[in-house]
């Protein structure tokens, strides 16, 4: 067993891209800024100097061309990671995305892999507004040929980067802004996180509390504080929404009888209204108390960051809306 | 560019031959129920996909067009798994997914698959291009699209990106005057769409889209320049749409006049005399036309007996098979 070392989530990631592009001569890296800038977020700084301006390289503000051009890249058999400078700007390349990278095996019989990432900076945070701000994995969930990661803490960003550009199928990796200077421990040496297993945080018996990427992080203090009034939570942080590792969720739920989900984006369409759909189905009987959404606003980032902190939840309203589920029901 | 030899040109019509026997043969099958599908008639461009491949190498990239029965022929493709797409057989390039618009991949062939939106393959074609160069091979990467489809975003982010990368790429528009039902000269600012590659830096060549020689001349040169790494070029072939859109179109957006005036200009035809002129005997053809005409009989009959996929199809291939990924 190698040691541990401290990294930021940034320089996890960029530690991903060095060791793949070291180890990998068909992997490049491409997107605005991505090049001797090193990207807006500074994931990719120096990359360009280390390993060319071949590999990692510009490209002109078109990201239907950034996407679409790495899953041509990909069918040609290159393994590209392409960066979309916010991860809102995938709605600008949807076909790309959802009829082009998502379902090209399928619709060519089954036989073609893209093997693509794409890189997307989500989140509210920053005061950056409406189109630059938003979490937007729930557009993706039914776009099944797609994997769709969500990386929490430094060693899950470099575990599952490393994963996503060995995989054969797109990754869309949700990066969240939020992250990129939290500080946490990273595996030495060769460190991978496969997609789509679940990562429990903390052990509980009262609470089941399924949280991605930040919002992983918010609950896990939420159920600190929770712990001193006697209610514990599991917290539970799937990692992304596809290969999604339902199984992990239902145990618990099997053992607390209450569900809480907590997430960035929108409640209304978003993922935790999926993800309670599914666990009902399964579950019904042993639920005690209905399950509980605890996610963004149901409206548009503001600039105001005195306003954009009231549209996701915090640890207050967190630990409120669980300790509401936890004396809730039969 | 030197001329296309005999051998060539007698290849080309061998496949003109063979696209239309095959485009008969799918008529016939809707007629007669056993198949169920909008297809997307080429008749009239076979000069363009036949002229395009003839200047390739089996691994160069093609993205093909919609109407793309005689582009995939060319490439190398057999009918026998297309005939399967069109039946909704397991013995198609899908394995039963079915096809009015073929979507088969044949990376031995080249055969990189279709954009079923109109104008996807603008970024795929280019993207393919950076691909082959990132691995360091010579190959090409084509892509034949309609003129209406030029009008999308995709294309002048596509073209500006090849055009500054000097991407191993060429375009080849398939002009046929018509967006489905809307004229080119009502959707489309300017008559020739080649003049837009200027804007990019990109050369460009306008070609009869009737004649093979032509095609084949002009991306054989195109595809010369890619391979020496000196970029892309757009080429637009002029050309005619024999039917509608789709089978069953009932065109009223065309006079009869129209339709009629377009099949004066058929590229089999046009082939034929070139090879008469040529001295090659007409009885040469004739043969060529009955070998063709018996082998997709035997092909059909082989895909009508292929097993349809069952329910459990609808699931398969979405995602890699877990062994392969990692």
């Amino acid at each position: 067993m190698s040691g541990m070392k401290t990294l930021s989530y940034r320089a996890a990631l960029r530690e991903a891209l060095i060791e793949e592009l070291e180890r990998d001569p068909r992997v490049f890296v491409m997107g605005q800024d991505a090049g001797p800038f090193g990207g807006v977020f500074g994931v990719t700084k120096g990359l360009t100097e280390m390993f060319g301006a071949d590999r990692v390289f510009d490209t002109p503000i078109s990201e239907a061309l950034i996407v679409g051009g790495g899953v041509g890249a990909a069918l040609a058999g290159a393994r590209p990671v392409v960066e979309l400078q916010y991860a809102d700007f995938a709605l600008i390349a949807m076909d790309e995305i959802v009829n082009k990278a998502a379902k090209w095996r399928y619709m060519h019989g089954g036989g073609q892999s893209v093997p693509l990432v794409i890189r997307a900076p989500e989140g509210v945070v920053g005061g950056l507004g409406p189109e630059h701000s938003q979490s937007l994995a729930q557009y993706f969930w039914s776009s099944f040929g797609l994997k769709v990661a969500m990386p929490a803490t430094p060693a899950d960003a470099k575990g599952m980067l490393k994963s996503a550009i060995r995989d054969d199928d797109p990754v869309l990796f949700l990066e969240n802004k939020s992250l990129y200077n939290r500080r946490g421990p990273v595996p030495e040496g060769e460190h991978l996180v496969p997609l789509g297993v679940a990562s429990t945080w903390r052990r509980g018996g009262d609470v089941t509390v399924v949280a991605w990427s930040r919002m992983a992080t918010v609950a896990a203090q939420a159920a600190e504080t929770l712990a001193g009034a006697g209610i514990e939570c599991e917290i539970i942080d799937p990692r992304g929404i596809s290969p999604f590792d339902l199984d992990t969720i239902l145990e618990s739920v099997d053992r607390t009888g209450r569900l809480a989900v907590v997430h960035e984006g929108p409640v209304t369409g978003g993922l935790a209204g999926e993800l309670i759909a599914q666990v009902v189905e399964r579950r019904f009987a042993a639920l005690k108390a209905a399950p509980v959404r605890i996610a963004g606003a149901d409206t548009y980032v503001p600039q105001n960051q005195d306003l954009e902190g009231l549209l996701t939840p915090d640890i207050e309203a967190v630990s409120a809306a669980i300790t509401a589920l936890a004396q809730a029901g039969r | 560019m030197p001329p296309m030899t005999d051998e060539q040109l007698l290849h080309v019509y061998r496949i003109m031959e063979r696209a239309i026997l095959l485009e008969q043969a799918v008529l016939r099958l809707i007629e007669d129920g056993s198949a169920r599908l909008l297809l997307h008639s080429g008749r009239g461009q076979e000069a363009i996909g036949t002229g395009v491949c003839a200047a390739l190498r089996d691994d160069d990239m093609l993205f093909y067009s919609h109407r793309g029965l005689t582009q995939l022929l060319a490439k190398g493709m057999a009918p026998g798994p297309l005939l399967g797409d069109f039946l909704g057989r397991t013995s198609g390039a899908t394995r039963g997914l079915g096809a009015g618009i073929v979507h088969a991949v044949d990376h031995s062939l080249g055969l990189m698959g279709s954009s079923g939106t109109l104008g996807g393959g603008f970024v795929l074609s280019a993207g393919a291009a950076l691909g082959a160069r990132r691995l360091g091979d010579d190959r090409v990467s084509v892509h034949i699209f309609g003129e209406g489809s030029a009008n999308r975003g995709t294309f002048h982010e596509a073209a500006n990106a090849a055009a500054l990368w000097k991407l191993p790429m060429v375009w080849l528009c398939e002009n046929n005057g018509l967006s489905v039902s809307v004229a080119h000269r009502d959707a489309t600012s300017i008559e020739d769409v080649a003049d837009r590659a200027g804007a990019y830096g990109m050369p460009s060549r306008i070609v009869d889209g009737q004649d093979v020689e032509a095609v084949y001349d002009a991306v054989a040169e195109a595809v010369a320049r890619a391979r020496a790494g000196d970029g892309p070029t757009l080429i637009e072939a002029k050309t005619l749409r024999f039917r509608g859109h789709y089978e069953g179109d009932p065109q009223t957006y065309r006079s009869k006049e129209d339709i009629a005036a377009a099949q004066q200009r058929d590229p089999v035809r046009i082939v034929a005399e070139k090879l008469a002129a040529r001295g090659i005997a007409g009885d040469r053809l004739g043969a060529i036309r009955n070998e063709e005409a018996a082998a997709m009989e035997a092909a059909i009959t082989q895909a009508l007996a292929a097993p349809k996929p069952g329910p459990e199809r609808i699931h398969e291939g979405l995602l890699a098979p877990r062994e392969t990924a990692a």
